[in-house]
């Protein structure tokens, strides 16, 4: 089963061919805005390194938030797009999920894993995983301050929130890992979840209403 | 030669399917009307969400609907800008995204051209001619030299006209959007019953201003000293309108004073943009068009507001003559169709 893996979802860009377990081809760059120009050739590039064609995937995953609200919808945009033209099944991964896969066993034992988004708000978008990786509870937006007083002690972050949080948590270490998902894993958690059939659908995980208050009735605009 | 177009690119989710012979194939427009409503305008990031809740199976309606498969795509277009950007990159990524899989070239759209070249496909208009763009976004009046070749001759200083005609029925209390709601109150109306001013009317150039209409119509509530009656509702919704179709003839009358100087055997007055459904409007230039010798061209009503086809149409017209976009594409919020001409406030902020 090849699997094309797609996140544009925080201050990254990452596409990746996945198929048993091995990596065919793996990009991943940094970057706080630009995916709209970034990600499709960056999609076309992996193909073209793995020499293969659309139809040869059996599946598409992509991340769903939490994240930035543009970033999310143009991953999923790009994944819904590419599995409408090849008539290809696409399945959502939770980016705090990705985030936290990519962290190495040795690094999670006896610790707890936080995961955790900057979308550039007050509030950070975390979770939070045992050292399995299960998750102890669901993705949120918190404050800094407010997550910080919630965790344990042995704890290591990962994601590109881990620069306000370390400040806070002097006891955490930091993940080696990535700070923005690894497209690969996202490839890998997909393929594992669709043949449990525990995948997710393609739809984004916003975790926060639009900025927009209704009119006060007979108000003046 | 078929092509796919897709526009995002304000508060209409399309997908349209047009061929080189001129026929729509597939023209697939969800609104997202009700979604905006409570709020009294549009919200941009509540745009953007729907844009992509529903963009895939829109075009999935219109290929269906065309009968056509991906590999019998020459290009796929999408508007590229300008517009709100949340909306235009959906629209932008996955047209992207069905190129790539099909290995067909992708074309951006500025989304002004696909107004512009409507009437080469619902008429097949030769060029030149002269174009009144009027929308809730633009109020435009363009020489359509050519695909890719606009000279703008007037454009607003401050609201566009759709936004007048919401503003002032806010005032009045009536639905959003405000065009067809004033419209409609106006039909009983006595227009002649305010005195409300043409603004730019006479100017030697061709821009349009809204803002002292709008404050005028505001004034003339406050001279009720109450909230006015339902008579009066109808009477100052058709003295704007009116005020509005005056003032608009009048720039229109000056642009075509100015484009057959050039160009003496253009013929024809295009009106596009969403305005352009007003009845009184297109009256007036009915009857403009007919006292200085031009045709009249408006497009149904249907491809005067924001659709697909008018983006497939003007992807066509770009890509065979052979232009096309590279995958990494920035979608563009601000998009000049005339980057020559000189800046104004109102024309600044929308394209």
């Amino acid at each position: 089963m090849i699997v094309l893996g797609i996140d544009s979802s925080t201050s990254g860009c990452s596409a990746a061919l996945w198929a048993g377990g091995r990596v065919l081809a793996r990009r991943l760059e940094l970057m706080a805005r630009g995916q709209a120009e970034a990600l499709m050739p960056m999609i076309a590039a992996v193909m073209d390194e793995a020499k293969l064609s659309y139809r040869e995937l059996a599946l598409i995953a992509v991340t769903v938030g939490p994240g930035t609200f543009t970033g999310i919808r143009i991953g999923l945009a790009a994944a819904r797009g590419i599995g409408l033209a090849a008539r290809l099944p696409v399945a959502g991964v939770v980016t705090t999920e990705a985030l936290a896969h990519a962290v190495p066993a040795a690094e999670r034992t006896g610790r707890t894993v936080l995961a955790a988004v900057d979308a550039k708000r007050a509030e950070l978008f975390a979770q939070i995983f045992g050292p399995s990786l299960e998750a102890l509870g669901p993705p949120a937006a918190r404050l800094p301050e407010t997550i910080a007083a919630a965790v344990p002690q042995a704890l290591t972050i990962v994601g590109d929130g881990g620069a306000r949080l370390a400040p806070l948590l002097p006891g955490a270490v930091l993940s080696s890992a990535p700070p923005v998902p690894d497209a690969a894993v996202v490839a890998a958690l997909a393929a594992a979840r669709w043949r449990d059939g525990t995948a997710l659908p393609p739809a984004p995980l916003y975790l926060r209403a639009p900025d927009v208050t209704l009119p006060a009735t007979g108000a003046p605009a | 030669m078929i092509v796919l177009g897709i526009e995002t690119s304000c508060d209409e989710t399309a997908a349209a399917v047009v061929d080189d012979g001129r026929h729509v194939l597939a023209d697939v427009v969800l609104s997202q009307l009700d979604e905006h409503r409570p709020y009294g305008g549009i919200v941009p990031e509540i745009a953007a969400r729907s844009h992509l809740e529903h963009l895939d199976q829109v075009i999935a309606e219109a290929m269906r609907r065309a009968r056509v498969d991906f590999p019998d795509l020459a290009a796929v277009a999408a508007t590229g800008g300008p517009g709100l950007i949340g909306g235009v990159m959906v629209g932008v990524t996955t047209a992207k995204a069905i190129a790539a899989v099909h290995g067909k070239p992708f074309v951006a759209v500025n989304h002004l051209e696909g107004h512009a070249l409507t009437a080469r496909l619902t008429d097949g208009l030769d060029f030149p001619y002269l174009l009144l763009l009027v929308s809730g976004g633009h109020c435009q009046l363009l020489v359509v030299e050519g695909v890719g070749r606009y000279r703008r001759l007037g454009t607003t200083i401050d609201d566009a006209a759709g936004e007048a005609f919401d503003k002032v029925a806010k005032m009045l209390d009536l639905d959003y959007p405000g065009g067809p709601a004033v419209q409609r109150a106006a039909e009983a109306g006595n227009a002649a019953r305010f005195a409300l001013p043409r603004p730019m009317k006479g100017r030697r150039d061709c821009d349009f201003s809204f803002s002292g209409l709008k404050t005028a119509v505001r004034m003339a509530i406050e001279g009720l000293g109450r909230a006015p009656t339902t008579e009066e509702v109808a009477d100052l919704a058709a003295s704007f309108q009116e005020a509005v179709a005056d003032a608009v003839a009048d720039r229109c009358a000056r642009a075509l004073d100015t484009f057959r100087a050039e160009f003496p055997h253009g013929a024809a007055l295009v009106v596009a943009g969403g305005v352009a459904a007003n009845r009184r409007l297109r009256e007036r230039l009915t009857a403009l068009a007919a006292s200085q010798g031009v045709r009249l061209v408006a497009p149904p009503l249907a491809l005067c507001t924001d659709n697909g086809a008018m983006i497939a149409w003007a992807g066509l017209e770009r890509f065979r003559l052979g232009h096309s976009d590279p995958l990494d594409f920035a979608p563009r919020p601000r998009w000049p169709l005339d980057p020559a001409a000189r800046k104004a406030r109102g024309a600044g902020v929308k394209a």
